[in-house]
């Protein structure tokens, strides 16, 4: 089946359901497509059950509101459990492909979001280490909280709600480890302060942390986990760590669940199968590079394809909300309330490159890796292989290390590992954008590519 | 509530809650063991990203647990290797 | 480098690997250059085929028996770690044709020394549980062997280099120099390098190569796609293919062609090709080619229908007008010799490859006569 639309967004989080509500509101037909099945992305997952608390949430009633919107809106086809495993240019058109068939646009806008930054440590493929948006969406998405002895761990302000709603729906949190010093923000108290709504989101979350006793420690990181004789997850081992993030001390803790984020990285994947221009942030990801009208550069210059949200450089719900109201007016080509817009993106671009200043990442992790370390849990290849393909068989690049090793080579689709594998072989930033060209975004069976009538 | 049962053994479950976290209510944490070393993997990334949790579903294997909803009379089996 | 090189071998993919190794054990000090990284290129985009079975009589079927052999030479000479396997090819007839043409290749190529078995529909089902019940009738061929490629490129580069040769990546050649008919010297973006010898090994862009120097070969791109799939349990066991490829491979036809070729690998993939047109260096993905290997994947294998599509990839086979490999000395520039062109088979056929050139380099006898494979053939048809 093809399906054309005027308008496609890809991702129903805050910048695509922006997106798609400016663009409609402009007077476009517009689909939303999301492989989930109910909008709200990763910020606003919700379980779906009408009776449920959703005070899970921050700040889901302002999502309420624009998903409601969105749903009743008579210019938006919303299309959930919908996924995309390729996207091309043909003749002057985008073709995005789902098991069924295709959609066609000549107006595009990416909002493929973001997922948790992982860095490798010895033991963090045992069941029970997680990131911290698996404990954050087995809780928003399913009510469910993910162990009996939680520790929170990794850097930045996302630790915050994951702690403090494990702990007010009943959850035990046995500690707050934050890679960070507990006055790093003091520095940035000036930029901080700009932004009173997230500083009394945070304080709000400090609050309930403390209410539940769950105990904060900085300058600190998981830097191995142990498991019980059933292979699950008994302790982790936790170091003092300096600025550089080498080990200056370690102690113990017993815990069932370990979940550790460190910051976000951007799904560029179906940017990245479409040739859009990608440059490294300043927090080091690799980011879709995006003009003033949040427009995408590629090579077929007659296509109007835009990216907004997390996809162009991680900046949270304010700034993806700006980028998607962006991206919707420019595909729409209308210019209503743009320099608001903008206005209130810079703000939100600022205060999010304050945050990146706050909780930086830095590369003593890898001091943290033993020759036995996995670093491509798909294909569980190890830190040796990556170092003696890198030193014995001239494998000094991505795709190099990829093909010899298969780091990158499995399910995930290097989705996990190559910012770590860059990382590890000291990377250039062009290596890095290069990056490997994957033209199944996702997989579909063999069965459902054979089929008639796909483009 | 609704039943399914994970490796013969029938489980409760609310409607749409996923695989994994229906999984992680009752402390099953295993979906699969690795293909070359036979190491224990769960959930990791819980939104899809990832493929560590992955699970046979219905004799189907490589399912995401983490992103694919639980349904009333499921047939969930961890998943030996590939 | 305190000295200049006995030779220099432009292209650091499987042909330019295994000529460096040759000439090191001969005792040429070697440099090796690549205007990427170690088998970037056409190397990286095969399914790392050792095939005796796709070949009818003749010099390029007795180059390959010879390199099916030197490639196990090679395992034992450096140690192995490129996932040589000898797992047997199994190629099926879908028509009574094709069964009619399947036979009397396999009768041929018993004369010529392969080990070609045809097989009941018995021995078929024990071989490949999992073939179409629709598929009656195949030859078995137990030489048909597969290894990694890029590893295999990678881990004999390693062993040149231990053995005294050096590689340069990133060097770009910009141009050759010439002396009074013969070579000099190579000119690159990392510096430039001379020695009196200097291998082509470019694959598919041994031409422009060629034409640095002055000189000229008609090696055209040729695009295939491979399939991979999700690692799976092991349901494929040998290298499987349709009949109708042999006649593909030897098509000298432009347009598309495709005919399932399906193997298991070590790796818990599966590998679907395999499709050839001649379309020059078109990038990016044609999926309806993708929709068509799918489905005589299906064909031959209807279990596949289940199992999911991870990647896809594209490479550029390097294409000579009469499908023969171009091996040897350029009929203009002396030093200059030339090893590319073996199409889809260069992984098979680059240990043999590279002895042929060692022993004309050395100017001794081979294990067979080169002449079918010399690059003059091109300037005698041209001027005929």
């Amino acid at each position: 089946m093809e399906l054309r639309h005027q308008v496609i967004v890809i991702g129903g989080g805050p910048a695509g359901l922006n997106a798609a509500k400016y663009a409609a509101n402009a007077g476009c037909n517009v689909a939303l497509l999301d492989s989930a099945p109910r909008l709200g992305g990763q910020y606003w997952r919700h379980t779906g059950i009408e009776s449920d608390d959703q005070s899970r949430h921050h700040n889901f009633d302002q999502g309420s509101l624009l998903m409601d919107a969105i749903i009743a809106n008579p210019r938006i086809t919303i299309y959930p459990n919908t996924t995309i495993w390729s996207a091309s240019v043909i003749n002057g058109e985008v073709v995005l492909r789902y098991k069924d068939g295709a959609f066609i646009t000549s107006r595009l806008i990416l909002a493929t979001g973001a997922y948790d930054r992982s860095l490798p440590f010895p033991g963090w493929d045992i069941p029970g280490v997680m990131t911290a948006g698996a404990a954050q969406s087995l809780l928003k998405g399913s009510g469910v909280i993910a162990g009996k002895r939680i520790v929170v761990a990794g850097s930045g302000p996302f630790l915050l709600p994951v702690a403090a709603g494990l702990s007010s729906h009943g959850g035990k949190v046995v500690g707050l480890i934050e890679a960070a010093g507990k006055f790093a923000w003091l520095p940035e108290i000036l930029s901080l302060l700009q932004n009173p709504a997230k500083i009394s989101e945070g304080l709000g979350y400090l609050l309930t942390l403390r209410k539940a006793k769950v105990e904060m420690r900085f300058k600190q990181a998981v830097i191995s986990a142990h498991a019980d004789s059933d292979g699950l997850l008994e302790s982790i081992t936790v170091a003092n760590i300096d600025a550089e993030f080498h080990i200056t001390s370690t102690y113990s803790i017993n815990c069932d669940v370990a979940a550790i984020g460190w910051g976000f990285t951007p799904d560029t994947s179906m940017a990245g199968a479409l040739g859009l221009k990608e440059e490294v942030a300043a927090d080091g990801s690799v980011v879709v590079a995006v003009d003033e009208n949040q427009r995408a550069s590629s090579a077929h210059s007659e296509l109007h394809i835009f990216a907004a949200g997390e996809i162009t450089g991680i900046g949270g719900s304010a700034l993806s909300l700006a980028e998607g109201a962006i991206a919707g007016l420019a595909a729409a080509d209308s210019r209503t309330n743009l320099r608001d817009l903008k206005k209130i993106r810079r703000k939100a671009r600022r205060f999010a490159l304050t945050l990146q200043r706050v909780y930086p990442i830095a590369l003593g992790w890898k001091s943290w890796l033993t020759p036995e370390t996995i670093i491509c849990r798909c294909e569980e290849v190890t830190h040796a292989a990556i170092q003696s393909a890198f030193t014995e068989l001239d494998a000094d690049d991505a795709r190099s290390a990829k093909l010899m090793t298969r780091c990158g080579m499995g399910m995930c689709q290097g989705r996990i590992c190559s910012r770590n594998v860059a990382d590890l072989l000291d990377s250039p930033d062009a290596d890095r954008i290069k990056g490997v060209y994957r033209p199944i975004i996702s997989p579909i069976t063999l069965g459902e590519l054979a089929q008639d009538g796909l483009l | 509530m609704i039943t399914f049962t994970f490796n013969g053994v029938e489980l409760t479950a609310r409607e749409g809650q996923s695989v994994a976290a229906a999984l992680i209510a009752h402390n099953e944490r295993i979906t699969r063991l690795t293909r070359a070393a036979g190491k224990p993997r769960g959930i990791f990334c819980g939104i899809g990203v990832c493929f560590d949790c992955l699970i046979i579903i219905d004799g189907q294997p490589n399912q995401r647990s983490c992103i694919t909803e639980v349904k009333a009379g499921m047939v969930v089996a961890v998943q030996d290797g590939a | 480098m305190n000295s200049n090189p006995d030779a220099i071998i432009i292209g650091a993919g499987i042909v330019g690997a295994t000529t460096a190794l040759s000439l090191t054990n001969a005792g040429m000090k070697v440099l090796v250059i690549d205007r990427g990284n170690v088998a970037t290129g056409t190397t990286s985009a095969g399914e790392g085929n050792i095939l005796v079975s796709d070949k009818a009589p003749g010099p390029e079927l007795d180059l390959a028996l010879r390199s099916r052999d030197a490639w196990f030479e090679i395992q034992e000479d450096i140690g192995g770690g490129f996932e040589l396997e000898a797992k047997g090819g199994l190629v099926v007839a879908r028509s009574e044709d094709g069964l009619r043409s399947l036979r009397t290749l396999t009768a041929a190529q018993r004369i010529a020394g392969i080990d070609a078995q045809d097989i009941s529909i018995t021995e078929l089902r024990a071989l490949e549980p999992h073939l179409s019940h629709s598929i009656t009738d195949g030859a078995f061929y137990p030489q048909d062997a597969q290894c990694q490629p890029m590893l295999a490129a990678a881990h004999i580069l390693r062993a040149t280099k231990a053995r005294g040769g050096k590689f340069v990546s990133g060097a770009n050649v910009t141009a050759i120099t010439t002396n009074d008919g013969a070579v000099t010297g190579v000119v690159t973006s990392q510096g430039t390098f001379n020695a009196p010898v200097i291998v082509n090994a470019t694959g598919t862009w041994a031409g422009q190569i060629a034409q640095l120097a002055g000189s000229a070969l008609p090696i055209a791109p040729r695009r295939g796609f491979i399939l991979v799939s999700a690692p799976t349990r092991k349901i494929i066991f040998h290298k499987v293919y349709d009949a109708e490829y042999v006649a593909n491979v030897s098509s000298g036809d432009a347009d598309l062609q495709s005919s399932a070729v399906v193997e298991g690998t070590q790796s818990g993939t599966i590998l679907i090709g395999a499709s050839r047109e001649r379309v020059g260096f078109q990038d990016g993905i044609d999926f309806e080619i993708l929709r068509i290997l799918a489905r005589q994947a299906i064909a031959l294998f209807p279990i596949l229908a289940d199992i999911q599509l991870l990647r896809a990839y594209r490479g550029f086979r390097p294409y000579a007008p009469d499908h023969l490999p171009v091996i040897g000395e350029d009929p203009i520039f002396k030093g200059f010799w030339h090893n590319a062109g073996h199409e889809g088979a260069g992984i098979g056929l680059a240990p043999a490859s590279a002895q042929l050139i060692c022993d004309g380099i050395f100017d001794r006898p081979s294990f067979m006569n080169p002449t079918p494979f010399a690059p003059a053939r091109f300037a005698k048809a041209a001027a005929s």
